[in-house]
């Protein structure tokens, strides 16, 4: 008996010593004294006082940052400048390009386990467990990201459908039969003005997921690397699902209810048809465009009543961008610590929740009374108490919408019992546009980087753009452009790829 | 010979008290020299990357001749290479016929108020920015109701449908040099008016007292002391023909690119379209290439100077 006593004493003691230890583990981050950060434009500039961000991040935290933030547009230049001279930031926002080459590259460090022990994992709060699950590469992750990445959602013009008699559709044959509605009825009553039933910048878009304008034609076919069920890459280029896409953006284009303009549209030209009434089923960013759409139709005297379309049956669901991500270089001295007071805390549901959302009050919101110039010629007055943005100090006349965090898109929600503005702060249409697209999409997957994705893909991208839009305008047949991938190279370098994404398989 | 019978110490000498004599004039010129050598020298030891593989985070790797080899295989490269000759060349050729033409026509005008309201009109384009140009341009030329052009071919009856002029290979060529004219003739004509507002009155007095029409006054005056001025546009505009890439880029798309895609293009969607961190080393050796080329075409224009003009361009 004494010996079982003394037995269930020791593995206790045991048991205890180890819990001990692994909470050690756990609570022995050491605070940094400072934190060095390499930031791009989405987080406020000097302009819009940064400063001001800044020093309220470092009276939050008591922790010093030191931040290098280049001109938006030349960001990626100076970042990977700065990467080649070994002097490397300890906190860095990358693109889902920038991520996943710099993981492969061993410039990032490993934030798995971090994130497993994070506060924020812990709160209940975290609804993005599938951004996360995304964002692993081989499931290990090296970057977070606050947000969703968003996506687009097809806007339809409620007064067209009206003018054609006709519902939302459901399926691509309603869809289709919408948007000839849409060319041949007059659905803007204007019997001299042409119109059309879509329109997008391009029949391919420019980056990853590359089908997010004409989701409805491109349906399960991509013209880019995806991986099937098992794991295995396969180049969605080569697949019949791409053959049937080509197919209906063809026939679209030969029955004339896509823009004809559509390959040498960019994404304003498109914006402006569609406050000018020349085409009625627009495929767009979800959340605050839904407004933008609205208010910019009824700024034309038209309706702006739109439908946000839940995706057709065929598609299944909108494609969700990988976001840009928050990552920690390997050169950093104190990864724990940094994660734990810097990217742990961004979405802490309070104070630090909002700075990063909102910016600093009184600065860039506020809840004073006073009155906030919204426009050239547009005043609007708030009383005390009531939560509102101010005036930006870059560009009088306009308002600061968020800061670094978008509201709609944040991955988590503020803490019980702490005011949360986006009640306050963002329109119904937007916020019923950002549900939508939340409730029906899914995370476009991350294409690791390879030696030979780097050497062919350039070119590679290049002959299918062309030959995407050769195909879709009737200049080639799918046979014919087909034979061309074959002869101009193509066929070879896809598999070169393929072959070296399999490679990382194994 | 003369110099090689100085002894050195002398003419060391000599070129000190040279130097000292003349310090003013090499102070002046250290600035110069200093940027030289910062923005135009240093810069060019990164042509040692081109012999690398190298992504800017790893050391780079010494590859030999590799890029080059992979460079010349490349389909692309060839057809890019093609179309920034074709391009340039023949845009050179047709802007300074054009600006020549004008000239001529401004040259004739004799109410100097409506000469001045032609030529500031015909500069103006030129200080369009290239974006702006592309979006005028495929505003004109849509293949839509919208399109001005089209609807005008269509009333002429010239054509029975839309043509997309921009969008379309066969018709892209003709539509670019269509849009470099209209852009770049007008500046292209201050050098011509210049030599022809130097040309002495007296000739034209001298040949119309001889019984010379307009015609023959242009024939044999105008035109040949323009001559010399148009070789040496040709030719110093020819060094530059590898240069070529803003407005390539803004008017192509992807249906043209077979005909629309140059150098400088290539080695933009080379780093910013392969979806990863590209090979600096590879695009470093198209930039390396393009130099040598553009290099070749300046010699060949000092050669082709001298022996037109008497003397070279360097």
């Amino acid at each position: 008996m004494r010996k079982v006593l003394s037995l269930i004493l020791a593995l206790a003691m045991a048991m205890t010593m180890l819990t001990a230890f692994a909470t050690t583990a756990v609570a022995e981050v050491t605070k940094p004294e400072s934190i060095s950060i390499f930031i791009d434009g989405t987080v406020f500039t000097t302009n819009n006082a940064r400063d001001a961000f800044q020093a309220r991040w470092e009276e939050l935290t008591g922790i010093k940052l030191e931040i290098t933030q280049p001109d938006h547009d030349a960001y990626y230049d100076v970042l990977q400048q700065q990467i080649a001279s070994g002097d490397w930031p300890d906190v860095m926002i990358l693109s889902s390009t920038y991520y996943s080459a710099y993981a492969a590259e061993g410039v990032l460090w490993d934030m798995t386990d971090a994130w497993e022990a994070s506060d924020l994992k812990a709160s209940g709060r975290f609804t993005g467990d599938s951004v996360v699950e995304g964002l692993k590469i081989d499931g290990r992750l090296y970057g977070f990201s606050p947000t969703r990445g968003n996506g687009c959602v097809t806007y339809v013009k409620q007064a067209w459908l009206d003018a054609v008699g006709m519902q939302a559709p459901t399926n691509w044959d309603e869809y289709y039969a919408m948007l000839q509605a849409f060319t041949t009825q007059n659905p803007d009553g204007d019997d001299k003005k042409e119109t059309f039933g879509v329109a997008a910048a391009g029949f391919v878009g420019p980056e990853a997921p590359y089908v997010n304008y004409l989701p409805e034609f491109y349906q399960d076919g991509t013209p880019t690397f995806d991986k099937d069920e098992n794991g295995v890459w396969f180049d969605g280029f080569t697949q019949d699902s791409m053959k049937a896409a080509l197919e209906r953006l063809n026939k679209a284009y030969v029955d004339g209810v896509i823009d004809p303009t559509t390959l040498t549209n960019g994404t304003k030209d498109c914006r402006n048809k569609y406050y000018d009434d020349t085409f009625g089923a627009f495929t767009y960013w979800a959340g605050t465009w839904a407004t933008n759409l609205k208010s910019n139709l009824e700024a034309n005297n038209l309706s702006g009543e739109l439908v946000a379309l839940p995706p057709i049956a065929e598609v299944g669901a909108y494609l969700d961008r990988v976001p840009p991500v928050w990552a920690i270089s390997s050169a950093c001295e104190n990864p724990e610590g940094v994660y734990k007071y810097f990217i742990d805390t961004m979405l802490d549901g309070g104070d630090m929740q909002m700075l990063w959302t909102y910016g600093v009050e009184d600065v860039h919101w506020s809840m004073k009374a006073e009155t906030v110039l919204a426009g050239t010629d547009k005043e609007k007055t708030y009383e005390d108490g009531q939560f509102h943005m101010k005036e930006s100090l870059e560009q009088a006349g306009t308002v600061y919408t968020k800061h670094h965090i978008d509201p709609m898109l944040a991955l988590a929600s503020f803490a019980e019992g702490y005011y949360d503005p986006r009640e306050d702060s963002v329109k119904a249409e937007a916020k019923a546009a950002s549900e939508l697209f939340n409730t029906h999409s899914k995370l476009a997957i991350i294409v690791p980087t390879t030696e030979e994705m780097s050497m062919y893909n350039g070119d590679l991208v290049t002959l299918k753009n062309e030959l995407i839009a050769k195909v879709t305008m009737g200049d080639l047949s799918y046979e014919q452009a087909m034979a061309k991938f074959e002869s101009d190279g193509g066929a070879e370098w896809s598999k070169a790829i393929v072959d070296s994404l399999n490679a990382l398989n194994k | 010979m003369v110099s090689a019978s100085i002894p050195k110490d002398i003419r060391r000498s000599r070129l000190k008290a040279r130097i000292l004599k003349y310090k003013g004039f090499y102070l002046m010129f250290l600035p110069v020299l200093a940027f030289a050598i910062i923005f135009h020298y240093l810069p060019m030891l990164g042509i040692r990357f081109a012999f690398t593989k190298y992504n800017l985070i790893k050391d780079p790797v010494f590859v030999g001749f590799k890029n080059f080899e992979r460079l010349f295989s490349m389909p692309n490269f060839w057809s890019a290479f093609a179309n920034t000759l074709n391009l340039s060349i023949v845009k050179l050729l047709l802007n300074t016929f054009m600006a020549v033409i004008i000239s001529l026509l401004l040259n004739e005008m004799v109410n100097i108020h409506a000469k001045k309201l032609a030529q500031t009109i015909i500069y103006i384009p030129h200080f369009m920015s290239w974006v702006v140009t592309a979006s005028v341009f495929q505003m004109l030329f849509s293949p839509t109701t919208a399109g001005l052009v089209n609807q005008a071919l269509m009333k002429l009856g010239v054509t029975t449908q839309n043509i997309y002029f921009l969008g379309d290979s066969k018709w892209w060529t003709p539509t670019y040099y269509i849009i470099n004219v209209w852009r770049d003739t007008g500046w292209g004509t201050i050098i011509f008016m210049a030599t022809l507002t130097g040309i002495d009155p007296g000739i034209y007095e001298a040949a119309s007292i001889d019984g010379c029409g307009r015609w023959q006054k242009m024939w044999y005056i105008t035109l040949p002391s323009l001559s010399n001025t148009i070789i040496t546009v040709l030719i110093l505009n020819l060094a530059k023909v590898m240069n070529l890439f803003e407005s390539a880029f803004v008017l192509q798309n992807d249906a043209v690119m077979n005909v629309s895609q140059v150098l400088q293009t290539y080695v933009y969607y080379q780093t910013f379209n392969s979806g990863t961190i590209p090979d600096y080393g590879f695009t470093t050796a198209i930039g390396l290439f393009r130099s040598v080329v553009g290099m070749l075409l300046v010699l060949a224009c000092n050669v082709a100077s001298k022996r037109v003009r008497g003397r070279g361009i360097v």
